[in-house]
């Protein structure tokens, strides 16, 4: 990490996180190599993939053209904040379930763009999963078990009430 | 990674500040809303300012809101905000629609309505990273000296390629500025030059704060189709803006404004239509003729990499495209 | 006897992946996620240059900017290396010659990236532009006057060409003369490239002390790198390299990083940690593997290296470009007689697997049909740009297009319906194809039986509205190749195994996993073998300290191999545990059940005890418990002739599928609405696994056919050899919203040498994806579509054509 210039307070995944980092580093730069989360994940660095998207004040978000103080004081959640102590969001359970992270690399940014779905809609159209998705490239699975385990994790979390 | 070049990060909580921190940095310095066509630039080293300045929080720039007979939107209101927001989508729903098809989702949750109108022109031989335009000998835009698109020419032809900007000038929607020289408006019509380095009249240390779009008591209707190669994420090759004032008939047209772009480094206003619709239903006939028109003023260039005879052949489909929309 | 499904507990039932979870929850580690103390960041310096020689490197101002650590240039590596033994044509960083835009001159190693990028702006390289080769058709007329891309090997040949393999099987000649229809066609299928979203990456350690202390590539506190090892170099006898890679072979890397920076293999240790996606794009060591090495070599300290987006594009490896040329003859029923094919293949600056790329363009052909006669001509040439090389199915998707286009012609000069033309045609199984390749199982007519009943084939073929049409296409592919990458007569795949007393299992295995679930599949082994449940089984992989050797993620080979190896290892255990138990209840071993953490008694299964009892039971019969598994192909499987070993498969998978469109005439965009994927797998071990692989693939097949195109810049736009737009943006990948609805359907056909009867998923199905929409497009609206990507301004400029000519329409019944 080049030298810190800054101090940033993220609210991280429910924590509160002060993180001193250069001033041209990016969301994901801090979170990745400031703070060692490392789910984020960098496919391209510049907002074509989707792989480093995480949850800013709830909203789907490209961490990699971020500019970290424009996060400072931000609510942040990535995919390491989406489950809670006793267990995994609905969301990774079945994607483990459905095979939907093949390589896995996608995976981060795609729960937290379904993540932002299912808190807006526990009964979205596979339609609606599609357009929710289509800032997220996948390479490994042509879409299809993802789909489906988002489905599945809308059934889940309706069931659930 | 790409790093990006070192800056200093201003958040201004106001309009006067920001213009301050504009003109204290004159010549090192540039506004960023949401940041997603200059982030991906400076990455590219195509800009390096010493110091960026925020426009997000800014409370002057937010808000859409409905007055004195317009609908105004603040300029750092995000493109997921517009394409969502009731009165947008009642009152002026080509815009939503626009909005709606800029980039992915995650893009609109950050990209901005003023970001959008002040887009950079894009190329095929501008838009890479530094070590590439080393490799090809840079272009007239950015540290070289030829054009690699017209070859000859001392002109940059690089490519006007925002989605909302036809939507808006067909809508008669006026840009406000604020700068050191206090404030200005601007229909968006006329806010656009055919210059691929720098294409607007804004001057530096300009901010647009905001667009208002006059909503007018009459019979509007408008419509928008883009053209791209995938479903998501992809710039336009093509926009087309069309809207039409039907007399109280309901059927004939009053007037008519068609604008497209993605070709050259502004929005194109159609010209010649008028005399072809005026007074007349917008029956096929027409709409064809209208299509034609269209063909024959527009000429794609190779600023962007796919085939431009094409992309030419594609204007009259989309802009009837366009016209069936507003015929349905 | 094949097991029935219900006599498993594990296989064929779906189940998690055993680092399912740890992908979801974001824990997963990937390369660029680890990061180790003292770590510096390297970059590596490109040329700009298409072709050029090197004529001067000066490092001193970067090697003087602060925050440098280290530099290193062609002249510290001067070994050449290759995948292929005997085509070894790169130099870790350029010698004299750089040979694309992107070729690597100089790396840097300084404390951070910003560093690191600011030193390369420092090094000055003075190059002498040389012609360049841009296409294979300029490559090939090259006659010497300006340097060849490689220097040719004897005097009077053509350098540019990497490879030359004519081959003929049958009267070809004489059985396209007395064929009653002959087709003749031009194809040609543009370069595309892997695209893991995952960029490569690597990380180098040295410690100058050995290897006695090892952790797991924890390197222990004095191992931090303090800066005094600098410029000390590899010091022979004594120290020890490792460097974790995003690799798909960590096996072959291992070999090279010895070879090429002269340490003893024994003293290197490769860690390949989860993988992004790789699909043959990491298949080979690339330059910054030699560079972390190295430069952890020089500095004393840990070096990173991750490549930028565009970087990937660069490094590239992917599917070569060919210029096809096909004539297809059959008799009057559609039987054929004789197919002829002459292949260009566009190689790009490097021979990377060209050799056996050049081979299987002609050599993977000769199934799922019987062909009487055929011969095939192909020329692999090298061109000043990146390195083409193994792209999910390698070599055999651009001839495989090609040739069921040949099909659906013949079908329709004929009168054939294409799904019949395909069934009259089939090869059959235990049977040999005409270049001698043996084929076992085989259910390629029950895939064409699903796709044509799953997607009303009947009621759509020609019959469909103008604009909509369905096409089929079948294929066939290897599960594994019978030769390792370099001749040797040690096992292909191996697994070890342990169990101990606390009932858990642990399997040691060398196989790359890299999404497509092979650690899990060991695991599903070890489980239905030993009657543990899942969670009691550890697989520890990726590292070459204390894995067993596997050649690497590759032509599919890893189920196969890697599940046969650990059957092998889990039976040996669970004989030793059912003997131990059998003793203890005074019962014959075959009649101890293992399943479901219990052992059990199989005349009477309320006698039973849990599998850690009988551990425990076997531990003290026979002393600490390990077994090993491991896996080699058997040699008879092919011809006896120069080549015929190239192709050779211990099994061969088959797929079928069926594609509808709808294509806007105004426009030329093609939209695929569905793909029908019928897949013979042997036995799907995991169906989830599977139908992962099925629509992943016929994903990434669409994805060819539609939009993707690795292509460059040529003189008449901005410099020659340019990539056309090295990003995630330019080169355009199938979003959620382009993607067509696939259906999987998995054919099981049990194969007899494949564990459980499984073979391979993971690249046969993409094959037919490309020429079922090519045949779909042709039924929707008449149009031939021959050249690829079938992109929206190609397909309209075909569909101008046929309107001028007048054949816009529904062919004909
Ligand atoms: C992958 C990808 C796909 C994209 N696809 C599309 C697309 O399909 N259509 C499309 O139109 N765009 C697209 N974009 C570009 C961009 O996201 C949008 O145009 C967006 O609206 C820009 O807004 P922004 O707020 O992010 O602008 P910024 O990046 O913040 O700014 C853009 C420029 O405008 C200036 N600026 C911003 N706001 C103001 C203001 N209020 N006053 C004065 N100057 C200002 C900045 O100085 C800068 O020069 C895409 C971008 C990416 C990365
Ligand atoms: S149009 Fe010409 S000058 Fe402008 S960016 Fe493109 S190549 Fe450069
Ligand atoms: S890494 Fe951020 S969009 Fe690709
Ligand atoms: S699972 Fe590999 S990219 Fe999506």
């Amino acid at each position: 990490m080049p030298p810190a210039t800054e101090i940033v307070t993220l609210m991280v995944n429910g924590d509160r996180r002060e993180v001193g980092v250069p001033g041209h580093y990016t969301l994901l730069e801090a979170l990745r190599y400031g703070l060692g989360l490392t789910g984020s994940k960098q496919g391209c660095d510049k907002g074509d993939c989707g792989a480093c998207t995480v949850l800013m004040d709830g909203e789907p978000t490209l961490s990699c053209i971020t500019p970290i103080r424009e996060a400072d004081g931000r609510r942040i959640v990535t995919v390491e904040g989406l489950g809670t102590a006793r267990g995994p969001h609905p969301l990774q359970d079945e994607f483990d379930l459905h095979g939907a992270a093949q390589c896995g690399f996608c995976t981060p940014g795609i729960l937290c763009s379904a993540a932002a779905l299912l808190a807006r809609s526990t009964n979205p159209s596979r339609e609606e999963i599609r357009e929710a998705l289509s800032g997220n490239l996948c390479r490994c699975t042509g879409y299809t078990k993802i789909y489906e385990a988002v489905e599945a994790a809308a059934a889940r979390m309706r069931d659930n009430g | 990674m790409l790093r990006l070049p070192p800056f200093s990060y201003h958040r201004p909580a106001t309009l006067d500040e920001a213009v301050s921190l504009l003109g204290e940095h004159a010549g090192d310095v540039l506004p960023v809303a949401g940041g997603t066509d200059l982030i991906p630039n400076m990455k590219h080293r195509l800009f390096e300012p010493g110091h960026l300045v925020a426009l997000r929080g800014i409370a002057e720039l937010s808000g859409i809101r409905r007055e004195n007979g317009c609908l105004r939107i603040g300029a750092a209101e995000t493109l997921a905000s517009v394409a969502r927001d009731a009165d947008v989508k009642k009152h002026v729903p080509s815009l939503a629609d626009a909005a709606a098809h800029v980039a992915g989702p995650q893009i609109r949750n950050a990209a901005t309505l003023g970001g959008n109108l002040c887009l950079e022109t894009r190329c095929t031989y501008y838009n890479q990273t530094a070590f590439w335009r080393g490799a090809l000998g840079y272009c007239l835009k950015k540290d070289g000296t030829v054009c690699h698109v017209t070859k000859v020419g001392k002109k940059c032809v690089a490519a006007h390629s925002a989605d909302t900007p036809p939507v808006l000038m067909t809508l008669d929607a006026v840009a406000v500025l604020e700068g050191p020289r206090g404030r200005r408006e601007i229909p968006v019509r006329d806010f656009f030059v055919a210059d691929g380095i720098a294409n607007t009249r804004r001057e530096t240390g300009e901010i647009v704060i905001e667009v208002r779009i006059p909503l007018e008591s009459s019979s509007r209707r408008a419509a928008y189709a883009k053209l791209r190669q995938r479903n998501a994420i992809d710039f336009p090759l093509l926009t087309v803006a069309v809207s039409v004032d039907l007399e109280d008939d309901g059927s004939t047209v009053r007037s008519i404004t068609g604008v497209v772009t993605a070709l050259g480094s502004r929005p194109r206003e159609l010209s010649g239509w008028g005399e072809v619709a005026e007074g007349h239903a917008l029956d096929e006939d027409v709409v064809w003729e209208l299509a034609e028109r269209a063909y024959k003023q527009c000429h794609p260039l190779e600023n962007i990499i796919v085939d431009p005879d094409w992309r030419r052949a594609m204007v009259p489909v989309y802009v009837r495209r366009a016209l069936e929309k507003l015929r349905a | 006897m094949a097991k029935s499904q219900s006599d498993f507990h594990f296989i064929g039932k779906p189940q998690r992946k055993i680092e399912g979870l740890e992908k979801s929850s974001g824990r997963a580690l990937y390369a660029d996620d680890i990061r180790l103390p003292g770590m510096l960041h390297g970059k590596i310096l490109r040329s700009p240059y298409p072709h050029a020689r090197i004529v001067s490197i000066d490092t001193s101002a970067a090697e003087a900017l602060e925050g440098v650590h280290g530099v290193v240039t062609g002249r510290d590596m001067p070994t050449t290396y290759g995948i292929i033994p005997w085509t070894p044509d790169e130099y870790p960083l350029a010698l004299d010659r750089v040979r694309y835009v992107g070729d690597g001159v100089a790396a840097v190693a300084a404390v951070d990236e910003d560093t690191a990028i600011r030193a390369l702006d420092l090094i000055r390289v003075e190059y002498e532009e040389l012609p360049a080769f841009p296409d294979p058709v300029s490559a090939l007329r090259a006659d010497g006057s300006t340097p060849y891309v490689h220097d040719a090997e004897k005097e009077g040949r053509n350098g540019n060409v990497t490879k030359h393999v004519h081959m003929e099987f049958g009267d070809v000649d004489g059985l396209m003369e007395t064929s009653e229809v002959v087709v003749e066609g031009e194809y040609f299928f543009e370069g595309t490239t892997h695209t893991p979203i995952e960029p490569h990456c690597a990380i180098g350690l040295w410690q100058p002390d050995g290897s006695r202390r090892d952790g797991l590539g924890e390197p222990t506190r004095d191992e931090r790198g303090d800066g005094t090892g600098a410029d000390s170099g590899p010091r022979t006898g004594s120290g020890k390299l490792t460097v974790w890679s995003a690799t798909q072979v960590p096996h072959y890397l291992h070999r090279e990083l010895a070879r090429v920076l002269d340490v003893d293999p024994a003293r290197v240790r490769v860690i390949q940690p989860l993988v992004g996606g790789a699909f043959g794009g990491k298949s080979e060591p690339f330059d910054l593997e030699f560079c972390v090495a190295k430069l952890a070599m020089k500095t004393g300290r840990p070096v990173k290296i991750l490549y930028t987006r565009e970087e990937v594009f660069y490094a590239h490896r992917g599917r070569h470009p060919f210029h096809m040329r096909y004539r297809t003859g059959c008799d009057t029923g559609g039987r054929l007689k004789s197919v002829d094919a002459e292949i260009v293949l566009d190689g790009g600056a490097y021979a990377s697997f060209g050799l056996v790329t050049t081979y299987y363009s002609g050599q993977l052909l000769c199934a799922p049909y019987a062909m009487p006669a055929y011969r095939f001509d192909s020329t692999r040439v090298y061109t000043n740009k990146p390195a083409c090389g193994p792209k999910r199915g390698h070599g055999s998707v651009q001839p495989r297009f090609a040739f069921e286009v040949q099909m659906d012609k013949l079908a329709e000069r004929v009168g054939l319906d294409p799904v019949d033309m395909r069934r009259i045609n089939f090869i059959g199984e235990n049977t040999r194809t005409v270049n001698e390749l043996r084929i076992t199982s085989n259910g390629f007519l029950e895939c064409l039986d699903a796709v044509e009943r799953a997607s009303g084939w009947r009621d759509k073929f020609r019959k469909l509205p103008f604009g909509r049409g369905v096409g089929v296409a079948g294929s066939t592919y290897i599960s594994g190749t019978n030769y390792p990458i370099y001749p040797n007569r040690m096992p292909q795949s191996a697994v070890q195994m342990q169990i101990d007393r606390s009932g858990r299992v642990a399997v040691f295995s060398g196989a790359s996993e890299i999404g497509q679930g092979c650690d899990s599949v060991v695991a599903y082994v070890a489980a239905e073998e030993l009657g543990v449940p899942l969670e009691h089984v550890r697989v520890y992989r990726g590292d070459t300290d204390f894995t067993p050797v596997d050649l690497g993620a590759y032509s599919s080979r890893v189920t196969f191999m890697l599940g046969n190896a650990a059957i092998q290892a889990a039976r040996k255990l669970r004989q030793m545990v059912q003997q131990a138990v059998a003793e203890e209840w005074d019962v014959k071993p075959g009649e101890v059940l293992l399943a479901g953490g219990r052992a059990m008694w199989a005349p009477d299964t309320e006698r039973q005890m849990s599998t850690r009892e009988a551990f425990n039971l076997a531990e003290a019969k026979f002393g600490t418990l390990g077994a090993r598994g491991w896996y080699d192909t058997p040699k008879d499987v092919h011809g006896d002739y120069r080549g015929g070993t190239i192709g050779a498969s211990p099994a061969y998978s088959f797929t079928a599928h069926v594609a509808e469109v709808e294509v806007d005439v105004e426009t030329g965009f093609v939209d695929v609405k569905k793909i029908w994927v019928a897949h013979d797998c042997g036995r799907a071990l995991n169906p989830v696994l599977v139908e992962g692989q099925m629509e992943g693939s016929a994903y990434m097949g669409f994805a060819e056919a539609l939009m993707e195109e690795q292509v460059f810049k040529d003189t008449d736009h901005g410099r020659a050899g340019l990539h056309d737009g090295p990003s995630l943006l330019d080169y355009r990948i199938p979003t959620s919203m382009d993607t067509p609805e696939l259906e999987s359907l998995i054919i099981e056909s049990i194969d007899p040498e494949g564990p459980y009867g499984a073979k391979e998923a993971g690249e046969g199905p993409l094959h037919p994806s490309i020429p079922a929409i090519a045949n779909a497009i042709y039924d929707a609206v008449g149009v031939r579509m021959d050249r690829l990507p079938f992109s929206p301004p190609a397909v309209w400029r075909e569909i101008q054509a046929a309107r001028g000519a007048g054949t816009l329409r529904k062919p004909p019944c």
